[in-house]
């Protein structure tokens, strides 16, 4: 099905592309991992089309943002035996990695969240490796691009966080209510969820599970997830007043962790259309406010809205 | 925000725990509330929250601090949370001079985006690494008296002012709102419902004479 290096993949995925999807949502054996992972997210041929560039970022340029990454290194996954040695293999290669990335897009620099994605990348590749997975993932090699995630203003994250609400709303809606009456809002608990795709501080085993399919079939799975926790713990949440609930929200239980009921939990909630349609109308409103900004100025020339005032 | 309860506690206070990145917010926050230390702690996505009671004059406080994430870009999330604070806790290292620098810009966040009567206090965090210290304590009083801020040095591994600096906050936000609240019911004593004093008055002054006469008569 790969191939050796992964040669025989793309024909296949063009021609079987529903047998790689189930086969994917049922977890990439650990020792194909890596492998697949560059696969799927289109960053091996960023990769092989660029050769020498990640040399050329490490070694050669300078960062602006050189500090503020040295500062979160031992910040990220520090209790995971990888990094934990102070600037061991695993610190040393999570620098450089970040280090590239900040350089390769200067818009974005480095911003706390992306060392956690970096972080688990790492676990199953090379450096080089890496950053092309990286850079797949924010300018958008296969799906949707991640860099709103991390731009000025983070305007992705506001952007999910929005849709996520109202996903709630819909889908659980005596939950929804619960959260307005509560004063509970996404960005209170769900920010982390986007912007380390799951990767902060959910289980390796869960987040690895998450991140095959989040690979394959892009941000979807993470309304998803997030949505299967929410049934799953529903009938405790509803119970719950502001504080309790807030803790909750960041302390799932241990079965509600488990890969194996919460995937197919996730899989069960479909999505894609209405988070399609959200987009949209957000995209509609935007346009309607940038409308009403220029209205003033053009109105009061125009006769025909006031016909009155006209003399 | 203040709120007022009948049960659990007398009062609620929110408290917003900011400054740069790395200087010790969620480990002030976990020794605060938790009693707990942490060498090797993740950086902090988004806001984190925890909650801690405790007595202010024989009145029960509540205490609900938002810690947040110190990096400048997570400013387009984390300031929505100033809004309702009462109260501000912002940190420095004092082993990083930048970080010293940078409280101007957070007191101009603050001011930007939190309720102008906030409470403040600046506190100078890793005291214990006396060796590494970059800001002396002196220039830190100094800045925080030019500005009007309470001020301590803390140190969250020794646990030293940590519990002070919050007991500081909640206690002078708990004076504003007792003196608040006396001016009000002062207020309402003095000015009373419109019409009905002077009422009152105009039939005292009328009856008076009469009425005292009547007294003084019999």
């Amino acid at each position: 099905m790969i191939g050796v290096g992964g040669s025989d993949w793309k024909h296949y995925v063009r021609k079987k592309s529903h047998v790689v999807r189930r086969r994917i949502r049922k977890g990439i054996p650990d020792c194909l991992r890596g492998l697949v992972w560059q696969l799927i997210s289109g960053s091996r041929d960023l990769l092989l089309m660029n050769p020498g560039v990640y040399e050329q970022l490490v070694i050669y340029e300078t960062s602006a943002s050189e500090l503020d990454i040295i500062r979160d290194i031992s910040r990220t996954f520090p209790s995971h035996v990888f990094y934990q040695q102070r600037h061991g293999p695993g610190q040393r290669s999570l620098y450089n990695v970040l280090k590239a990335y900040s350089v390769y897009d200067r818009d974005v620099g480095y911003v706390q969240g992306m060392g956690f994605l970096a972080g688990l990348l790492l676990l199953y590749m090379s450096e080089e490796d890496a950053f092309w997975l990286l850079v797949a993932l924010l300018k958008g090699a296969i799906h949707a691009p991640m860099e709103g995630l991390y731009q000025p203003g983070l305007p992705l994250v506001q952007e999910y966080l929005r849709r996520f609400e109202q996903l709630v709303k819909e889908y659980l809606p005596n939950l929804g209510e619960h959260f307005s009456q509560e004063m509970i809002n996404p960005s209170m608990y769900a920010s982390q969820w986007f912007i380390t795709v799951y990767s902060y501080s959910f289980p390796f085993p869960l987040a690895l599970r998450i991140w095959d399919v989040f690979l394959y079939e892009g941000v979807k799975v993470v309304f998803q997830i997030g949505l299967a926790l929410l049934r799953f713990c529903h009938d405790d949440l509803i119970k719950l007043p502001f504080e309790k609930l807030l803790h909750a929200l960041k302390n799932f239980p241990d079965e509600a962790m488990n890969p194996d009921t919460l995937l197919p939990l996730a899989f069960s909630i479909k999505v894609s259309k209405r988070l399609e349609e959200l987009k949209g109308e957000h995209e509609k409103k935007n346009e309607r406010s940038l409308l009403q900004l220029s209205m003033p100025i053009s109105s009061s020339n125009l006769p025909i809205q006031k016909p009155s005032a006209v003399e | 925000m203040a709120h007022r309860v009948d049960h659990e506690y007398d009062y609620l206070f929110k408290i917003v725990l900011i400054g740069d990145s790395g200087v010790g917010k969620s480990n002030i926050l976990s020794r605060f509330t938790r009693n707990e230390f942490s060498l090797d702690s993740k950086s902090t996505i988004g806001v984190e929250f925890a909650t801690k009671t405790l007595q202010i004059e024989a009145k029960t406080v509540k205490a609900q601090i938002w810690d947040t994430a110190g990096q400048e870009r997570y400013r387009a999330i984390t300031s929505a949370y100033y809004r309702g604070a009462v109260g501000a806790l912002l940190v420095y290292d004092i082993t990083k001079k930048q970080t010293f620098d940078n409280v101007q810009r957070w007191l101009r966040e603050l001011r930007d985006h939190a309720d102008s009567n906030i409470v403040i206090m600046m506190a100078g965090n890793k005291s214990d690494l006396t060796h590494l210290r970059a800001v002396s304590e002196n220039d830190g009083q100094e800045f925080a008296e030019k500005e009007g801020l309470s001020f301590l040095e803390t140190s969250a591994l020794e646990s030293h002012n940590v519990e002070k600096a919050f007991q500081t906050v909640l206690t002078e936000i708990y004076h504003i709102i007792n003196k608040k609240a006396l001016a009000a019911q002062e207020a309402a004593r003095n000015s009373g419902p419109p019409g009905q004093g002077t009422t009152i008055h105009v039939v005292d002054s009328s009856d008076a004479g009469s009425s005292k006469s009547s007294c003084c008569s019999s």
